[in-house]
């Protein structure tokens, strides 16, 4: 469309009557509709679909609404997060057949090992010497678990986009093994807050966040 | 236009919200059943909308919650909870619509005439509303509009979201409109 002796295309009527025709092709679209009766005609009743739908409410809620918090509060109940003591049993009756599955599972049981590692420092909180002899290190490993974390952020954003797109199996082993992760980061961040200046679990936050960074690349590259 | 998603927290609550949400992603099992009862209509009501029929839209709401729960942590507050959770009950939908098969996600061959044409006088009244229209659309060209129209997702999201091209989404969504316009004799 570039004048009154074409109509607009549909693409255009559409893009105009919802706003999102592109600043450039405004003005043109504006003259045709002003000048061309059909088109004007057509776009005004786009619009009015518009208008009906932000007019209408959502609808009635169904009673069952309210009755179905007590079994969604049993399944969350059911998966809230396994105790790193007793994560090795878990780890090792997963034993998934898909490549993925395997790495996550290397992945988590890999973390795991570091997190119960870490752990051991809290109840032995860092020396004061080593702390101070240690600032700039520390600095740059938070840093570090930062950027990691941005990253792992990023990736999740994207990984939600794809979700529908991943075979039903897979987004429940996904999902699995990323509470695993989740939980041992969580761990380490507990652990961090009793004992700030510990490197050692900074570090270990840091790879930890990188392990995450790295199992979802895999599920990334493998869609 | 982010429709509904947007339209459940007030100004004056916003800061009660963050607490809350706060509290629940600390694993605070009360404060999630707050937000449940906040968002669970908003939820409900797309749920119903893609799948249209109450019971399944009932199950769905359930895994939506369950999910919700799990990924709370990955919740940081860029957008409010309620685009949060659509976007999470949107992919939960997604995965339920091609996991069971349907054909939410299935292309619409042949031209606007083939669906949303008016039914005979008197089978569907003169203000049959938005929702019934919608049920009258097939699946995929149902989920693309709820998605732009009602969710407020754009071309590329969508197409990220079902596996379709942008531009496929874009005819679905204009064939939508269009039978929609018919079905409610705009």
């Amino acid at each position: 469309m570039t004048d009154t002796q074409s109509h607009l295309t549909e693409e255009e009527r559409h893009a105009f009557a919802d706003g999102s025709l592109s600043s450039e092709r405004l003005p043109q679209v504006e003259e045709h509709v002003r000048a061309c009766a059909a088109c004007a005609f057509d776009v005004e009743r786009i619009k009015t679909l518009m208008t009906r739908l932000q007019e209408t409410p959502v609808g009635s809620t169904p009673a069952p609404l309210d009755a179905l918090w007590p079994s969604i509060r049993t399944r969350i109940e059911a998966s809230k997060v396994i105790p790193l003591s007793a994560n090795g049993g878990r780890v090792e009756e997963r034993r998934a057949p898909r490549r993925i599955g395997l790495a996550m599972a290397a992945a988590a049981a890999a973390l795991i090992t570091a997190v119960a590692l870490g752990l051991r420092y809290t109840t032995r909180p860092s020396a004061p010497t080593a702390q101070s002899n240690d600032t700039t290190s520390l600095i740059a490993v938070a840093d570090s678990a930062h950027a990691y974390e941005e990253e792992a952020q990023t990736l999740l954003n994207q990984l939600e986009l794809r979700r529908a797109m991943l075979r039903p199996e897979a987004v429940v082993q996904i999902d699995r093994d990323l509470r695993v992760v989740d939980s041992a980061i969580a761990e380490l961040k507990e652990a961090i807050a009793r004992d700030p200046n510990n490197p050692a679990l900074r570090r270990l936050l840091a790879s930890s966040y990188r392990q995450k960074v790295d199992v979802l690349k895999r599920v990334g590259n493998a869609t | 236009m982010r429709g509904p998603a947007q339209a459940m927290a007030t100004a004056d609550d916003v800061g009660v919200i963050d607490d809350v949400v706060r509290r629940a992603q600390q694993g605070d099992v009360q404060a999630f059943e707050m937000l449940y009862r906040t968002h669970a209509a908003a939820v409900f009501a797309l749920c119903r909308r893609m799948v249209g029929d109450d019971g399944q839209a009932l199950e769905l709401v359930q895994d939506v919650f369950v999910r919700a729960w799990e990924r709370l942590t990955t919740f940081r507050g860029q957008s409010s909870l309620s685009t949060w959770l659509h976007r999470l009950a949107a992919n939960v939908v997604l995965e339920h619509l091609r996991s069971s098969k349907r054909d939410a996600l299935r292309l619409i061959d042949g031209d606007d005439a083939t669906f949303g044409a008016r039914s005979p006088a008197g089978q569907i009244d003169a203000r049959i509303d938005l929702d019934a229209a919608l049920l009258q659309l097939p699946g995929g060209a149902r989920t693309v509009f709820i998605l732009h129209d009602i969710e407020g997702y754009s071309h590329d999201e969508i197409a990220q979201m079902t596996g379709i091209a942008a531009g496929t989404a874009r005819a679905q969504l204009w064939r939508a409109r269009r039978a929609l316009m018919r079905l409610l004799d705009l």
